[in-house]
Parts: C-alpha cells; sequence; structure tokens
C-alpha cells in the first residue's frame, strides 16, 4: 500500500534488481581496468622493452631474449662520443634553464600585471613558439644563422632553445600568478615599494615552488630537444641526436638502450622532485602540470 | 583621511598600466624578435628569392609554383594528413576516456596518473620510438608473441607510424581535455541519469561539448607537431610512410634547395597559424557554451 502511495500511476519506473546493479558495476570496473592496463602498456611498453634489452646478452634486438649481461653500461661508459654528447646537452640545457627563469618570469609578471596596449600581440608573440612545431622554428633558425653567416655551434643552438622554451616557463609563473590575490601587491605598493621590491619581497616567494618547477620542466624540455638542435647544432652532438644517429648503427642499440635506462632513471628522479616542490607549494597541486600543456 | 584615500583610489589605475610594462617586456620581446621573428622572415625572403641565399639575384614566385605543383610533394601531403589524422583520431579515442576516468572515477589515482602521462612523454626521447622496432619488428615482441609466420607489414609501413605517433603524443592529447573535463559540474551526470539518459546520451550530450576546447587545444598541440614530425616516419616508417617533415627535411639538408624547402616550410607554417587560429576560436566559442 505504502509503495503505491510513493508512487502515483503512469510514473513506474523500473528499477533494476541490487544483483544486477552489482553485476553492472562489477563489468564496469572490468572494463575500466583493462581499458588502463592497455594505456600503460601503450605508455611504458617501450620503455620496458629498453631496460629489458639493456640487459640481454646479444647486440641483435631480437626475442626470446638471451641472457644477463652488464657489458653495454661498461660499453657506454666508456663511449667518448656519448660522453661528449652528454656533456653537451647538460650545458646547454645548463645554461638555457636560468635564461628561461629569467625571461619566462618577466614575461609572466609583464603580461598578467600591466594592462597596456599591444597586450594581445606580445601574449601572441609569446605564445607562437609554443604552438608552432619545433621543425619550422628550426629549419627557419637554420636559414637565419646560415644568411648572416654566424657558425653553428653550441651557442646557436642555446640561442634558439631559449627562445622556444621560455614561453613554457612564462605559461607556469602565469597560472600561478593568476591565481594568487593582488591585494598585497597593491598594499605593498601602497606603502612605498618599489616595482623591484615588490617583486623581491611579495611576487618570489609566492610563485617559488612553480619556479622551482618550470625550471626542471625547461631543464628536460632542453635536454631532450631534438628538432631544434639537430637544425641548429652544426657538427656537434647533443644526446637526442646522438641517440638518432646511434638508433640507426645496429651495432651500437644496445649501448643506447643501456644509456637511456640511466638518463631516465635521473628524469624520473629530477621529476619526483619537482611533483615534492609543487605539492608543498600551491593546494592545486594538478594546476601548474596541467598548465604545462594548457 | 577621506582625500588621501580618494587620491589612492585614482591613483590606483595609473600605476598598474603602462609604463613599468615597458621597462620588463622589453628584454624578452626584443629576444622574441631577433631570434624568432626575424628567423621566420628571412625564411620567407628565401622562399622568394630566385637563387638562395643570394638575395641580390631578384625576386620571384617560382618556388611556390614549384613546390605546389610537384606530385611528390601532393603525395607526400596526402600521406601525411592520412597518418596524422588516423593517429588523431585514435589518440582521442585513448583520451577521451582517459582524461574523463581520471576527472571522474580515479578518485586518488588521479594525480599518479597524471604524473605517468607526464614521465611517459618526458622519458627517454628518440629511443622510445626506436623501441617500437622491437616490439613490432620480425623478429620483435608481437611476432614472438602470436604463432605463425611473422607478420610483415608491422614494421617500416604506415601502420607502425601511425601506432608510434598515436603512443608518442598521447600525453598532449589526454591532459588539455583533462583539464577542460577538470571544469564540468558532476552534478549534471546525476541529473542526466535522472532524467534517463545512457552513458552513450551523457557522453554525446555533456561530456564532448563541454570538454570540446579542450580537444581543440588538444588539435593544436598534437595535430600540428604530427604533421611536421619526421623522426618517427625515419626510425619505422617505410617507403610507403614518407612525411611532410622528412620532405622539408630532406630538400634543405640533402638536396640543398632552400628556395623550395622555405617554400614548403611557409606553407606549412601557414596552415599551422590558420589551423590554430580556428581551433582557439572554436576552443573560446564552446567555453562561452559552456
Amino acid at each position: 500500500m505504502a509503495d503505491q502511495v510513493l508512487r502515483p500511476a503512469g510514473l513506474e519506473i523500473d528499477l533494476p534488481s541490487p544483483a544486477q546493479v552489482r553485476t553492472r558495476a562489477v563489468v564496469n570496473t572490468t572494463l575500466w581496468r583493462v581499458f588502463l592496463a592497455f594505456v600503460f602498456l601503450a605508455l611504458f611498453g617501450p620503455l620496458v622493452i629498453l631496460l629489458l634489452f639493456s640487459f640481454n646478452d646479444s647486440s641483435i634486438l631480437a626475442f626470446p631474449l638471451s641472457g644477463f649481461t652488464t657489458h653495454w653500461y661498461t660499453l657506454a661508459w666508456q663511449d667518448t662520443l656519448l660522453r661528449q654528447s652528454l656533456i653537451n646537452s647538460t650545458t646547454v640545457a645548463l645554461v638555457v634553464t636560468p635564461c628561461c627563469l629569467v625571461l619566462g618570469t618577466l614575461t609572466a609578471f609583464g603580461l598578467t600585471r600591466f594592462r597596456f596596449r599591444g597586450r594581445g600581440v606580445v601574449g601572441g608573440l609569446v605564445g607562437a613558439p609554443l604552438i608552432l612545431p619545433w621543425l619550422i622554428i628550426g629549419i627557419a633558425a637554420l636559414m637565419a644563422y646560415g644568411r648572416l653567416h654566424i657558425a653553428l655551434n653550441l651557442r646557436s643552438v642555446i640561442a634558439t632553445q631559449t627562445i622556444c622554451t621560455f614561453p613554457l616557463v612564462t605559461a607556469i609563473i602565469a597560472a600561478q600568478l593568476f591565481r594568487f590575490e593582488r591585494e598585497q601587491e597593491e598594499a605593498a605598493i601602497d606603502l612605498g615599494c618599489s616595482r623591484l621590491q615588490v617583486l623581491r619581497h611579495i611576487i618570489l616567494p609566492h610563485i617559488a615552488s612553480a619556479l622551482a618547477a618550470s625550471a626542471i620542466f625547461a631543464f628536460t624540455w632542453s635536454f631532450n630537444n631534438f628538432e631544434i638542435s639537430f637544425f641548429t647544432i652544426g657538427f656537434q652532438q647533443t644526446f637526442p641526436i646522438w641517440v638518432y644517429s646511434s638508433v640507426r648503427n645496429p651495432d651500437h642499440t644496445a649501448v643506447v638502450n643501456a644509456i637511456s635506462v640511466v638518463i631516465s632513471v635521473v628524469q624520473v628522479a629530477l621529476i619526483y622532485l619537482a611533483v615534492r616542490l609543487l605539492r608543498r607549494g600551491s593546494d592545486d597541486e594538478t594546476g601548474v602540470i596541467v598548465a604545462v600543456a594548457a | 583621511m577621506a582625500a588621501i584615500s580618494q587620491a589612492v583610489e585614482r591613483e590606483r589605475p595609473r600605476r598598474f598600466a603602462g609604463r613599468g610594462a615597458f621597462g620588463i617586456l622589453a628584454v624578452p620581446v626584443v629576444l622574441l624578435i631577433v631570434l624568432f621573428l626575424a628567423p621566420m622572415l628571412i625564411m620567407v625572403v628565401m622562399s622568394i628569392v630566385r637563387y638562395p641565399p643570394n638575395t641580390s639575384s631578384g625576386y620571384t614566385l617560382l618556388h611556390y609554383q614549384q613546390v605546389l605543383t610537384d606530385p611528390i610533394n601532393l603525395k607526400v601531403a596526402w600521406t601525411t594528413m592520412f597518418i596524422g589524422t588516423t593517429a588523431m583520431l585514435i589518440m582521442l579515442a585513448i583520451g577521451l576516456p582517459l582524461a574523463y576516468y581520471m576527472v571522474f572515477k580515479a578518485g586518488k589515482l588521479e594525480l599518479f596518473l597524471l604524473l605517468a602521462l607526464v614521465l611517459a612523454d618526458e622519458l627517454a626521447p628518440v629511443v622510445k620510438v626506436y623501441a617500437w622496432q622491437v616490439i613490432l619488428g620480425k623478429d620483435g615482441l608481437v611476432n614472438w608473441l602470436i604463432p605463425g609466420p611473422a607478420i610483415n607489414w608491422l614494421l617500416f609501413s604506415r601502420f607502425a607510424v601511425v601506432v608510434t605517433l598515436a603512443a608518442s603524443y598521447i600525453t598532449y592529447t589526454t591532459i588539455p581535455i583533462y583539464a577542460a573535463m577538470k571544469a564540468i559540474d558532476k552534478r549534471m551526470f546525476e541529473a542526466a541519469v535522472d532524467l534517463g539518459a545512457g552513458w552513450w546520451t551523457q557522453a554525446r550530450r555533456i561530456l564532448i561539448p563541454l570538454a570540446a576546447p579542450g580537444i581543440f587545444i588538444a588539435l593544436i598541440l598534437v595535430y600540428l607537431p604530427m604533421l611536421t614530425d619526421f623522426v618517427t616516419a625515419d626510425i619505422v616508417g617505410g617507403t610507403g610512410s614518407y612525411m611532410m617533415g622528412q620532405r622539408v627535411r630532406d630538400l634543405i639538408l640533402l638536396q640543398g634547395d632552400w628556395g623550395a624547402g622555405a617554400a614548403l616550410n611557409f606553407l606549412l607554417l601557414a596552415i599551422t597559424l590558420v589551423f590554430s587560429w580556428i581551433a582557439y576560436r572554436f576552443a573560446k566559442l564552446n567555453r562561452i557554451d559552456a
């Protein structure tokens, strides 16, 4: 009787039985798990392959595996070309990163804290290197350096990489600057602070963690960059270029695997550090990572 | 006292406008003009001089005519579009549910999945592409796992390029979509369920329209770089998957044809800008709708 009162005639809904609901939930969860497993396989499968073959006792990369060795790690350690390419990449990244931090922060500050004519144009100019494919930028840079008779070396790589990487820092820092209240800055100005003092005492402490994170992202971007370095380096090699030329040489591939594993481990450690810093500095820990891509 | 606060109020807008911006933005903007804009202009000049890099040889649009009528370029453009579009569709088919899962279902796993995506993108550049050779090759993982004679078309083919591209760019497809979905109010789905909508209706009428801005950003970030990618096609591609990025690179580095290379590169640049502008407009339009 009570049921009839609650449900007026004509509005009867077929409710699934509890058992049906449970089955559906189980099927649902299983489907999602299979999907996630598939995604992880596609994302990390190649990396696992590299790891496996870096310890595989054969220079031919074919299944089944043939035995355990650390020989490739020894060879990688002794390879002078490889060592030079790593030194080159590290040097480039170590110069590019601080340049990007300074340029990126200045730009983010200028774009978020000032209203002026041409702001949209400046914003577009800063965003353009993030949108244009690196191949296009690399080739344009190659032609410009060639036409102006500027020698291609690590300096040209650093210049072009900096210009393409600092907008990333701008994006990360601008996201952080948008998020916090402006009252403190205004109060500081009213109390007689100069722009530089505001930057030093109010803004920098707020964006410290975002800065640290952008430093690590800028470093990885620079270190991993292939296209721009490829076109602007001339006869030297950075690490990705060394890899690119080595994977086409069958005798070399096992060494490439070994060194890639080592570099990956270092990178995981760096990115772990970046995330730790981010979590400490902001309540919305995902925000900055999202800003990297968005 | 009132006068002071009034003066402060009036003073404030001026303090945040104008002069200061110039000093702060001067260095980055000048650097962008010298190191980014100027090379682009030089490239454009190279595409219209008769015998580049000699700028005194007279101006001509011959290179554009040559580039646009060369049957090789048309074929390469078609291959590139086909490979890029297929890979993009695959990535959307994976990225949309993945982003949905991360936002609405993952719970504590959300940050972990996000990190996994970022890490997968950052680790082992170029080598990762090479690893697909080991997976898809004649003596590779797939052929080893599947009994019977080796499947030959897995590697050095369009198939290999599509699979490898899709696996390489999934991060940049998923994260913008994820960011857009993050803004969706969960209660909309509850309302839809109460009104009797199934999962397909929910996806079609709520999820995809509201995630559209993210999808358009993903298109800018992924589709365009894919069209110019040459590393992937170099390493896992074959003769049937010769792509636009390889074509431009070969024109300039192998054949030393700066005129045609610059013209083709400028066309790619123009396509990129137009496509990004349209996608960006759509992204904004949809955001206002939402």
